[in-house]
């Protein structure tokens, strides 16, 4: 990436290239650069422990909705569209229990991280999910919430006077 | 009023794993290498080690903390600090706070700002500026969709320019990530 080209955070904060807080994204560089290739690991990462691409996309969602961002969460049902070919997210096939344990986790991190237990982790576990995507799971839900902490930010700094 | 937590304020406290951490002498070229870059370089531990179950958002994640935290001018880091307190104080990541309020004190030689977030919680009162800074890390944390263009008139009051407030907005909101992490694979130690 080059550091003028729009990445996810501009184009979700709707930063057109060459706007003031497009600029001045681009005082903090590496920031910038790792929060996208951050984006890229996350949801397209090229081994994805077990975790799919379908899951984290739908746990992305589910943040996104939890904390009333529109914009992201039609970004991630975008991709999620996209990603089964055109069909809507919530006829996605898979196995139901395991599809819960997900949101359980990704409801109670989001808004009640200090309700957390080691209970929870054992239940992901015994879920079926692997070490690795426990990690990837928790990842993805706090990859969310940074991001639309930063967009709100950026979003301020586009609409101030 | 925010909950009670355990005292972050006397030195760090130790955090033990939910998840078995990945074993070092037998992690993977994709493991080793993630783990090449820790947050504020500090020795590969407990915390470093389970998230190197997943090496590809390992990697990218420990210099996108540096960036945040230790980023040359713009917001002093104190600032930063308190701005990752008042995130791990609401969150309630006493490890977090633990590492934070120490960083904050040998910086900006306040001890008793650490104190008082420890004891009153954020919704407390401060000098005009550690005020508009703590108010607004306050809001992101508890509700970034409550944010809008009137949220900034009291940092820029306080004489914070754009580059400053973006900093600022980037370290509560890595510590939206970090607190997660931190809380949600394991817990201060006893």
């Amino acid at each position: 990436m080059s550091d003028t080209t729009p990445d996810v955070m501009d184009t979700l904060a709707g930063l057109p290239q060459g706007s003031a807080v497009a600029e001045l994204r681009r005082q903090r560089p590496d920031v910038a650069r790792y929060t996208q290739t951050s984006d890229e690991a996350i949801f397209a990462p090229a081994d994805d422990g077990g975790l799919t691409r379908l899951e984290r996309l739908a746990a992305a969602l589910r943040v996104a909705v939890r904390l009333r961002d529109t914009t992201l969460g039609d970004h991630y049902r975008e991709r999620l569209v996209a990603l089964l070919g055109g069909k809507a997210p919530e006829h996605a096939e898979g196995d139901s229990k395991r599809r819960g344990l997900i949101h359980d986790h990704v409801d109670r991190v989001t808004s009640d991280p200090d309700s957390a237990t080691k209970a929870n982790i054992d239940a992901l576990l015994a879920g079926g999910l692997t070490p690795h995507a426990v990690v990837s799971l928790s990842q993805v839900i706090a990859y969310v919430n940074f991001q639309s902490r930063v967009l709100a930010g950026l979003r301020m700094l586009r609409d101030a006077p | 009023m925010t909950k009670p937590i355990r005292d972050f304020t006397h030195g760090e406290l130790e955090w033990s794993p939910w998840l078995t951490p990945v074993d070092q002498n037998a992690a993977d070229a994709a493991q080793r290498d993630a783990l090449k870059i820790t947050p504020s370089s500090r020795p590969v531990g407990a915390y470093s080690l389970v998230l190197a179950h997943d090496p590809e958002s390992l990697a990218q994640r420990s210099p996108l903390y540096n960036a945040i935290m230790f980023g040359q001018k713009g917001l002093p880091r104190a600032d930063r600090e308190l701005g990752a307190v008042v995130s791990s104080r609401i969150n309630g990541c006493a490890y977090c706070a633990s590492v934070h309020a120490l960083r904050f004190v040998q910086l900006a030689k306040e001890p008793d700002v650490m104190a008082r977030i420890q004891a009153e919680g954020v919704d407390t009162t401060f000098e005009p500026r550690r005020q508009a800074i703590v108010d607004y890390a306050a809001k992101l944390t508890r509700d970034p969709a409550a944010i809008s263009a009137a949220d900034l008139a009291p940092l820029r009051a306080q004489g914070l320019s754009d580059l400053e407030i973006l900093d600022l907005t980037h370290a509560v909101a890595m510590f939206a990530w970090a607190n997660r992490l931190m809380q949600t694979l394991g817990e201060p130690a006893p």
